[in-house]
């Protein structure tokens, strides 16, 4: 199968995806929760029935909390977000929402966070993605020393991780308009278990050019990395089927609380696998036959 | 079987990590892990649910706190975590990256979303254990947990107690549960009266417990007779009261009652006179009591606790001052000015002289809240009850105490107490008293209830904070969603697990099998880890868990496939094996060596997110990772190798799908058991 013969196509598609990514991250952008944007949530759990969004709502209102937004998760739930409650906000909501219910209304999960932690927090992450990036791709120079030139693996490997990065969070933009999904701290670890899975994914299949590379030096270079990605992607295939059907299981069968998080998996194994054959060894071919920078191409047959 | 030493220890391995995980409580010299949460695995609050708060330190007057004020902040609210009654609290300092210092605090309180209460029986009469026992066997609460507070009081958790519902009309659909279990409480434990009667005539001793002496002129002449005491009884409509007279002394009875209902307000909140009171009144009516003593009624019943109270009482700095108050002149101070002055009545002036801050000075005192050795809620005594705060001061205290009291005493002024710059109290004392000697002080402010004395306690008896706190973020998670997470996600993962290692059979055969039980090893031993470090799991933690269950996966596929291609290529079973593991393992070396890269730069940075998130995954993720390197290189690879080596090993087709196998199948099966 001449896969990177087909490069162009596999690339196209990344680029649309990436762009279009990029433009839903400009606009609307993501559905950032409190944990970026400050405030509080609270998880109710009506025993006395179901009230119905709108009514919900109209006791928010009533308790002074008209931004308040409102959404059904099912059991009788209602998760609720509004301006920070502060010390005492809570307790007349809470009131407020079991008078219009006539039955307890019980405070499931509540959460609130000031403004300067949010703002720590968007930093933080930032900061803490780009570092981990930065070590990562030191370790794969110093893995892949034995081949020429391993920086460039390193930052082949860097590319395929903000590409599946970017992608992630595009459909994650997208779940926030479609199912509300919302930006908070567990997504931010679903980001970082996705840069994980990324990076081991890539290196796998670096590891089998690796090892073509030091078997045939003499090959062309695109023969040598078609013939790995080959070689690899039963296993690239079996070890990102067996991991979706993990999360597929733990989709339908766990509970809401881990939903957003395992659809940014889901995402991620898809998109990380996706990249590690497609992208990642594809800019090594590229960078090989100098056809990242157009005007230092050297002919590049396929 | 050399060759097998390492599947031998990682049998080993696995067995230990078995009867670890079974023990639910283990505890060896003092080494103790383990409790009653499932596999005795310690769980976050996510899954356990619970109360995380962090505060931020206020910079006072442009002044950084320092590191050791910031250790004083955490001391201070350790110790107020743990007199509030909460056991396994976690208070961190967060922040402050390299050389400077943290500017917050994280708590994390476990089950805290619940309530407490608070009650006293008046004595020892009934033990932490016994109240338990009622709760779990007759209120039907198996989570209530009681312990004894130091001054007697028994404290107990729960993890909610349904509220009260009122209606717009104010009127209560649903009593709250709390109110059923103080009735319930009342009937349940008996309350043993003493009482003695002396004749009018006789000087009475001193003596006895609660002595309340009366002089009442009823009845001159003869003691009361069990009949009279009955009837006393029967007047308060309490006639189910079991009346005994002690033989040997007349006019002592002993009385057994269940019932008494202490409760000071009625139901609108207005004072009333509690049964205790209106029986000892009826007693009184029939002779002239010498001492009366009760035991095991419920003279306190505080419900508090949840949420609420563990702000109030972590974050406040708690300074505690005490102010000379120096009130406006009594008399004109000269005959020139019109005196009261502002055109007051001289009623209005005597209160406005010391209560209106435009007529009195203040100064500071020679009392230092530092000499206060101890500070308890108590109630103060009196006809109706007030909950009041009892202040114990060491000598230097003491002495201060009394120097200032004897001239607030002479001058007629005030003494006022201050928290955090608020006025509790500005109370005059008695001139004919004069100086308060003996270290002792009670505080009763008008608007005191019975859950803020407690708070105001424990906060004075753990010290005054050296920065003030401002409360950043706060996530509180109910213990029932926490469990309902918990179950939720372990049912879950438990499909996805028998759902991979079906797949994994069924796909890879033999490899398969092989690396579904290196997996169910390697789950065993990841609990087990998790439970003897401890390693607090949280539902990021969960997804930790995930992924490096992707890892080990990961690891036994690579290995399955290079095995494969070995096989495909003519070598032997054996030969195959170890030229796989060889091939396969850079990869899975570097591929988890660059995760657990990604863990400890989530692990240095994790403590600057206000959240335990980020730590919680990063540790997860490291452990999850190193483990599957060490299973997949003992455990799956010897493990292969050892079924290759049985009778299983004949059977190639077991190991590779003979259509994958290419020509060199014609040449016969490849031998077994060579010299691999």
């Amino acid at each position: 199968m001449d896969i990177v013969g087909k490069r162009r196509i596999f690339l196209s598609i990344s680029l649309v995806l990436v762009i279009l990514s990029a433009a839903v991250l400009v606009t609307p952008g993501l559905n950032l929760g409190i944990d970026f944007t400050s405030g509080s949530t609270v998880t109710f759990r009506f025993e006395g029935g179901d009230p119905g969004t709108v009514r919900v709502k109209a006791a928010l209102d009533r308790a002074d909390h008209p931004e308040a937004i409102v959404q059904a998760t099912g059991d009788n739930q209602y998760f609720i977000r509004t301006d920070d409650l502060g010390n005492t906000g809570l307790d007349a909501i809470t009131d407020e929402v079991a008078l219009m219910a006539e039955a307890p209304a019980t405070v499931l999960d509540t959460s609130t966070v000031g403004a300067s932690v949010a703002e720590d927090t968007v930093r933080n992450a930032v900061v803490a993605v780009i570092v981990a990036a930065v070590f990562v791709m030191l370790y794969i120079m110093y893995a892949f020393r034995t081949v020429p030139s391993s920086y460039k693996y390193a930052i082949a490997a860097i590319i395929a991780l903000g590409h599946d990065v970017l992608i992630v969070l595009g459909v994650f933009t997208v779940l926030g308009m479609v199912i509300n999904a919302e930006v908070n701290a567990i997504f931010i670890v679903g980001i970082l278990t996705v840069i994980g899975y990324s990076v081991n994914d890539t290196i796998v299949i670096f590891d089998r050019i690796r090892e073509n590379v030091t078997l045939a030096p003499a090959r062309e270079f695109r023969s040598t990395v078609n013939l790995s990605i080959n070689e690899s992607i039963t296993r690239s295939l079996g070890t990102s089927l067996t991991t979706m059907t993990v999360i597929t299981a733990m989709l339908l069968f766990g509970g809401a609380s881990l939903r957003d998080f395992l659809i940014v998996l889901l995402a991620g194994v898809i998109v990380g696998t996706y990249s590690s054959i497609f992208i990642a060894a594809q800019v090594l071919v590229l960078w090989e036959h100098r056809a990242l920078l157009p005007w230092r191409r050297t002919a590049v047959s396929s | 079987m050399n060759r097998f030493r390492g599947l031998v220890l990682v049998a080993i391995l696995v067995v230990l990590s078995v009867v670890a995980l079974a023990i639910s409580e283990i505890n060896i010299f003092g080494f103790s892990r383990g409790g009653d949460s499932a596999l005795g695995l310690t769980l976050g609050l996510d899954l356990e649910g619970g109360t995380h708060l962090v505060y931020r330190a206020v910079p006072e007057d442009g002044r950084q706190p320092t590191q050791e004020d910031m250790e004083g902040v955490r001391n201070i609210i350790d110790r107020r975590v743990n007199e509030f009654g909460v056991s396994e609290a976690s208070v961190q300092l967060l922040g402050g990256s390299a050389g400077t210092v943290p500017d917050r605090v994280l708590v994390q309180i476990p089950g805290q979303t619940g309530a407490a209460i608070t009650l006293n029986f008046g004595a020892d009469t009934v033990s932490a254990r016994t109240l338990e026992a009622f709760f779990h066997d007759n209120l039907d609460r198996p989570d209530a947990k009681v312990k004894q507070n130091e001054n007697r009081s028994l404290n107990v958790q729960l993890d909610k107690i349904r509220a009260e519902v009122v209606d717009r009309n104010g009127n209560v659909i649903t009593p709250s549960e709390a109110d059923a279990w103080r009735e319930a409480i009342i009937d349940w434990f008996p309350v043993a009266l003493q009482v003695g009667y002396i004749l009018p005539d006789i000087i009475p001793p001193a003596g006895g417990d609660d002595t309340a002496v009366d002089p009442v002129t009823a009845e001159v002449g003869t003691l009361p007779t069990l009949e009279d005491v009955q009837a006393a009884f029967a007047s308060v409509g309490r006639s189910d009261a079991d009346i005994d007279q002690v033989e040997a002394v007349d006019g002592l009875f002993s009385i057994l009652l269940k019932g008494i209902d202490t409760r000071t307000t009625d139901d609108e909140g207005n004072p009333i006179l509690g049964e205790d009171l209106r029986i000892l009144n009826a007693l009184r009516e029939i002779g002239t009591v010498q001492f009366t003593s009760s035991q095991g009624a419920l003279t306190q019943w505080i419900i508090g606790g949840g949420i609420q109270e563990a702000k109030n009482l972590i974050g406040k700095t708690a300074q505690l001052e005490f102010r000379y108050r120096e009130c406006g002149d009594l008399l004109p101070p000269s005959s020139d000015i019109p005196w009261p002055p502002d055109g007051l009545s001289v009623d209005e002036w005597a209160s406005a002289r010391c209560t209106n801050p435009a007529y009195f000075t203040e100064s500071a005192t020679e009392i230092d809240a530092a000499d206060l050795d101890d500070a308890f809620p108590d109630i103060s005594g009196g006809g109706i009850p007030r909950p009041v705060v009892t202040l114990v001061f060491n000598d230097d205290g003491a002495d201060a105490f009394f120097d200032v009291t004897d001239r607030v005493a002479r001058q007629g002024d005030r003494l006022a107490i201050y928290l955090d710059g608020e006025e509790l109290v500005a109370p005059g004392v008695d001139q004919a008293v004069g100086g308060i000697s003996g270290g002792r002080a009670i505080i009763e402010g008008g608007s005191f209830t019975a859950e803020g004395v407690r708070t105001i306690a424990i906060q004075l008896r753990s010290g005054a904070l050296p920065v003030a706190l401002d409360l950043i973020q706060e996530r509180n998670v109910d213990a029932v969603l926490g469990k309902e997470s918990l179950e939720r996600s372990l049912v879950a993962g438990g499909v996805g697990l028998v759902l991979l290692l079906m797949f994994m059979i069924a796909y890879y055969k033999i490899p398969g099998l092989v690396a579904s039980i290196a997996l169910i090893a390697y789950m065993v031993m990841l609990l087990a880890i998790f439970k003897m470090i401890p390693v607090t799991l949280t539902l990021s933690g969960a997804a930790a868990v995930i992924l490096s269950l992707g890892f080990a996966v990961d690891a036994n596929v690579l290995i399955a496939e290079r095995t494969k291609e070995e096989l495909r290529s003519g070598r032997s079973l054996l030969a195959a094996i170890s030229a796989g593991f060889d091939r396969a393992w850079p990869s899975i070396r570097d591929g988890n060596v660059s995760t657990i890269i990604v863990a400890l730069v989530l692990f240095w940075f994790g403590d600057r997110f206000s959240t335990s998130v980020m730590q919680g995954f990063a540790l997860t993720l490291a452990i999850g990772v190193l483990l599957s390197m060490f299973t997949a290189f003992f455990a799956s690879r010897l493990l292969l190798r050892l079924v290759a080596t049985s009778r299983l090993g004949n059977n190639l087709n077991l190991f590779v799908p003979v259509r994958d196998r290419g020509h060199q199948d014609q040449q016969g099966e490849p031998a077994v058991g060579g010299n691999a």
